[in-house]
């Protein structure tokens, strides 16, 4: 799967491949594209999720039993996050979930399309329609503490301000325009969704006012706020409270694919948990074993640099009583020490609207 | 550290965290059990989705809770139960917090 945005991606851009998709890593450096999603503004091509739409009579019922979080009172002005289970609790996919009138749209993790394409439809007993709508629209997002000024200045400053999570129909360039306020860096975030050729036009008007971003950074800046990255954090059979992602999903709702074993494993309190770290002169690869005073204690999920700590990030599972900041600790032959999340706070946490 | 020490450490740091969510949980009348809210989740936002009427909850229930006035903090004290359990439990804070 290749964006439909890649025939107006600047030179130079370097491509990687993430499970079933080819996405732009970099546009020029991570440091200029940390330095424009954590201080500025930037923009990314978001085409390498897919976007599923389920519709039909029945659509509100499957959605409400397949996404872990409650949808029932989605509207179509609304979106959400939420964990996609299996029915053994382990993670399938985490989706942005956009409510339309008829169903949702809803937006795959990077790369992860097919499979949960395929696991929709492996749960469709209420006969709703599963259509791939990404041969037709894709999602580019923007980013960042000035984001909204990104946005004033390109589709509407109304929109800029929405609250999170609200979604408004519109239109750009006289074209039909799907508008979100949501993102996954800590920052102001904003996502449309648009027609192939709209969003090439709107790629390129985004680019004069906000700086290219790929998929390292925002994987990296989706790491230092804790939003889960499904594929580093969760392979296959990891369950949630392991990857410490209960906050994904609703457990008062009453059903839901994967409820029960969540709160089996949620009655049992056993197994490792997640944590973050920083520390050491390399980054150390999955699996690198983590000790406590010389025990075995766990191993690195996932780690990178982190420009803005200056230091690997990463995040490791240990034994369920050591996983708690403050502990100085090794991984493989570098001393870490665990940490308080988020990792890096966002400037827009700061910074207001105007 | 000796591994006992190590857990001791973890030990007082989730003891605070445990009082923190119970606390949330209670002044915020949250439908869900205190244990379900991780350390590390966000607390603003698509975390816990408290808004700024609930940190004026939270900011009164600290105070009371713990002797602690967090009113002119900057709102990354509330990153998450963790990051707030530096601010409440000073013995807690860790060399990342003070620099955050």
């Amino acid at each position: 799967m290749e964006s439909a945005l890649t025939p107006v991606h600047p030179e130079g851009t370097v491509y990687g491949q993430v499970l079933e998709a080819s996405v732009p890593l970099r546009y020029t450096t991570t440091e200029a594209e940390y330095e424009a999603i954590r201080g500025r503004a930037a923009v990314l091509d978001l085409g390498g999720s897919r976007l599923v739409q389920v519709r039909g009579s029945s659509a509100g019922d499957f959605l409400q039993r397949v996404l872990a979080r409650d949808v029932e009172y989605l509207t179509s002005e609304r979106s959400t996050t939420s964990l996609i289970l299996d029915e053994t609790g382990a993670i399938v996919d985490q989706v942005v979930v956009w409510g339309r009138e008829d169903g949702a749209i809803l937006e795959s993790s990077c790369g992860a399309g097919t499979r949960l394409i395929e696991y929709l439809r492996s749960q469709n007993a209420d006969e709703v329609e599963i259509v791939d709508r990404s041969d037709e629209l894709t999602v580019i997002a923007v980013e960042g503490p000035y984001s909204w000024g990104v946005i004033g200045r390109l589709i509407d400053s109304e929109l800029a301000a929405l609250p999170l999570d609200s979604v408004v129909d519109t239109q750009w360039d006289g074209a039909d325009i799907l508008f979100g306020r949501t993102g996954s860096s800590g920052e102001y975030g904003y996502k449309v969704v648009a027609a192939h050729e709209t969003a090439k036009k709107l790629w390129t008007q985004a680019c004069e006012h906000a700086v290219p971003a790929g998929q390292d950074v925002l994987e990296l800046a989706m790491l230092e706020v804790r939003q889960p990255v499904v594929r580093h954090e969760a392979p296959a059979g990891t369950g949630v409270l392991e990857v410490g992602a209960g906050w994904l999903v609703d457990i008062t709702k009453e059903s839901f694919v994967g409820r029960d074993a969540v709160l089996a494993a949620f009655a049992e309190q056993s197994g490792p948990r997640t944590i973050g770290f920083r520390g050491g002169d390399a980054v150390p690869a999955p699996g690198t074993r983590v000790l406590a005073a010389g025990q075995d204690i766990g191993e690195v999920v996932h780690a990178v640099y982190s420009v803005g700590l200056g230091a690997a990030l990463g995040l490791a599972r240990v034994e369920s009583d050591l996983a708690a900041a403050g502990l100085d600790l090794t991984a493989g032959d570098a001393e870490i020490e665990t940490l308080t999340s988020p990792y890096v706070s966002p400037k827009s946490w700061s910074i207001p609207i105007v | 550290m000796t591994i006992d020490e190590l857990r001791a450490r973890a030990g007082e740091r989730k003891q605070t965290c445990a009082q923190i969510k119970k606390m949330i949980v209670s002044r915020l009348d949250l439908p869900i059990e205190p244990e379900w809210i991780s350390d590390d989740q966000p607390l603003f936002g698509r975390g816990l989705e408290l808004d700024s009427l609930d940190v004026l909850e939270l900011y009164v229930a600290i105070e009371a809770e713990f002797g602690v006035a967090l009113y002119d903090s900057d709102m990354s004290v509330f990153g998450s139960v963790s990051r707030l359990a530096d601010s409440v439990n000073p013995a807690l804070r860790t060399a990342q917090a003070a620099v955050a």
